[in-house]
């Protein structure tokens, strides 16, 4: 998927994140994480982060995310919300995400 | 403590029997009602308002929590909100200032510090990694040197003394970066302002002419200068655009002296061009200092050129006056698009 403008979803909250996606001026993929348990899961949260942003093709953008605690599962659907609206996209082929 | 409340959005124009309210909550955490303040995010509880952000474009302002509500929940849903609006609003970078003491409480909303005059306020943006990205971008463009200039113009329009004032600082350094002020708030366009500075400097061979952006003069780092009729000038924002150019732009070019024009008619400009000696050149700071160079303005018969004069020529279509202060690529345009047979009551307005 092409990210063509710029994008949030999520929540600033407790055990939320929020995510900003925008094109990039590079034509890059760059991944930028601020989390609050950066240390104990950054790893993980950059997982799910990757591999959700794999499943839905996007090779290029901007992805800035602000995590404040959040479940993989909650990752995955603030990144799969923020990209789809980035991406201007009104269908979504739901098998590819699980 | 719960955050349970109702958070809704409101137009100072719609609800002027909430300003007085909020006016209230503002003056009980020292702060001010902003009258730049386009939309407000609210959250009532039992009636009574208890915690506010404004949105001014794209600057976060007036934000409050009542001393009794203070904690984590209702702030971050506060801060959540008005990001949220800021979205639906299509402004996606932004910025606001804070006192020093409560930058811990804007980090939780995810805003990173770029800019602190010590002790009174620090400015800060909703991106770890926006202002290294535009300093990346700039360090692309610099050329070696050992005195390189800068000019920040808002050309409006280009005249035959911004003409000088290039021709000055190129002629005195190595390269001259020229940033042309990318707010759209001028009565001339950002597009035709930055044309006509293309335009005007298109011989000048040791120079880069550079588009606007958020971090030079624009209504988050110098709102002031965008109300020049109600003459307000805040020195404390005069100082946090200037710190940004010294500890950003400035190093990413490796800029050595800001050069300006003297100012004899406009307060607004004339305190900056003060305030630009304090900032760039005498403050303590991490980064180089930077040496104000203040040329005096060009004149014709002794009157000094000024945008402000050709507008008001303009505003009376007096085309042979305006020849004397403005190049031929800024009198044609101006001559096509005011001339009598293009005119229109709208156009009158805009510049009058």
């Amino acid at each position: 998927m092409k990210v063509i403008k710029e994008a949030i979803a999520g929540t600033l909250e407790s055990s939320d994140l929020l995510v900003k996606v925008a094109p990039s001026h590079k034509g890059t993929r760059e991944i930028v994480i601020r989390s609050e348990v950066i240390k104990q899961f950054g790893k993980q949260i950059r997982h799910a982060v990757t591999d959700t942003l794999d499943k839905l093709s996007v090779s290029d953008g901007s992805i800035v995310i602000e995590d404040k605690g959040a479940l993989d599962c909650v990752i995955r659907a603030r990144v799969q919300a923020a990209v789809l609206r980035a991406c201007g996209s009104q269908e979504l082929d739901w098998g590819r995400l699980s | 403590m719960s955050a349970t409340g109702d958070f809704y959005t409101m137009q100072p124009k719609d609800a002027p029997q909430d300003m007085g309210d909020i006016g209230k909550l503002l003056a009980a955490n020292d702060l001010e009602l902003d009258n730049q303040v386009e939309v407000f995010v609210l959250c009532r509880q039992q009636g009574r308002i208890v915690a506010c952000a404004g949105l001014d474009h794209y600057t976060i302002k007036c934000v409050a929590i009542a001393e009794d509500l203070r904690g984590e929940s209702l702030s971050l849903r506060l801060g959540s909100e008005v990001v949220k609006l800021a979205a639906e609003r299509g402004q996606y970078h932004l910025f606001l200032y804070s006192a020093p003491h409560n930058l811990p409480f804007f980090r939780g909303w995810g805003f990173y510090p770029l800019v602190e005059v010590p002790q009174l306020v620090v400015m800060m943006e909703n991106s770890p990694v926006a202002i290294e990205r535009y300093c990346h971008r700039l360090r692309e463009q610099h050329r070696p040197g050992r005195q390189i200039a800068g000019i920040v113009l808002n050309a409006n329009p280009f005249t035959l003394g911004h003409r000088y004032l290039v021709e000055q600082a190129a002629a005195a350094c190595d390269w001259l970066h020229v940033f042309v002020v990318g707010e759209d708030a001028s009565s001339f366009s950002y597009a035709d302002r930055f044309t006509l500075v293309a335009a005007g400097v298109k011989n000048i061979d040791n120079l880069t002419l550079h588009p606007g952006s958020e971090y030079i003069i624009s209504r988050a780092t110098f709102p002031g200068y965008f109300l020049k009729e109600k003459a307000i000038v805040d020195h404390s924002w005069a100082a946090i655009d200037l710190l940004l150019f010294r500890e950003y732009i400035g190093p990413a070019l490796g800029i050595t002296h800001r050069y300006v024009g003297t100012e004899p008619f406009d307060l607004v400009t004339n305190a900056y061009n003060a305030d630009m000696r304090r900032w760039l050149q005498q403050a303590a700071s991490a980064a180089p200092p930077i040496t104000v160079v203040e040329v005096p303005r060009a004149s014709i018969d002794g009157t000094p050129i000024s945008a402000t004069e050709v507008r008001r020529l303009l505003a009376r279509r007096d085309f042979t006056r305006m020849r004397q202060l403005v190049p031929d690529t800024t009198l044609q345009f101006l001559e096509r698009k005011f001339s009598v047979a293009a005119s229109s009551t709208q156009m009158k307005g805009q510049i009058a």
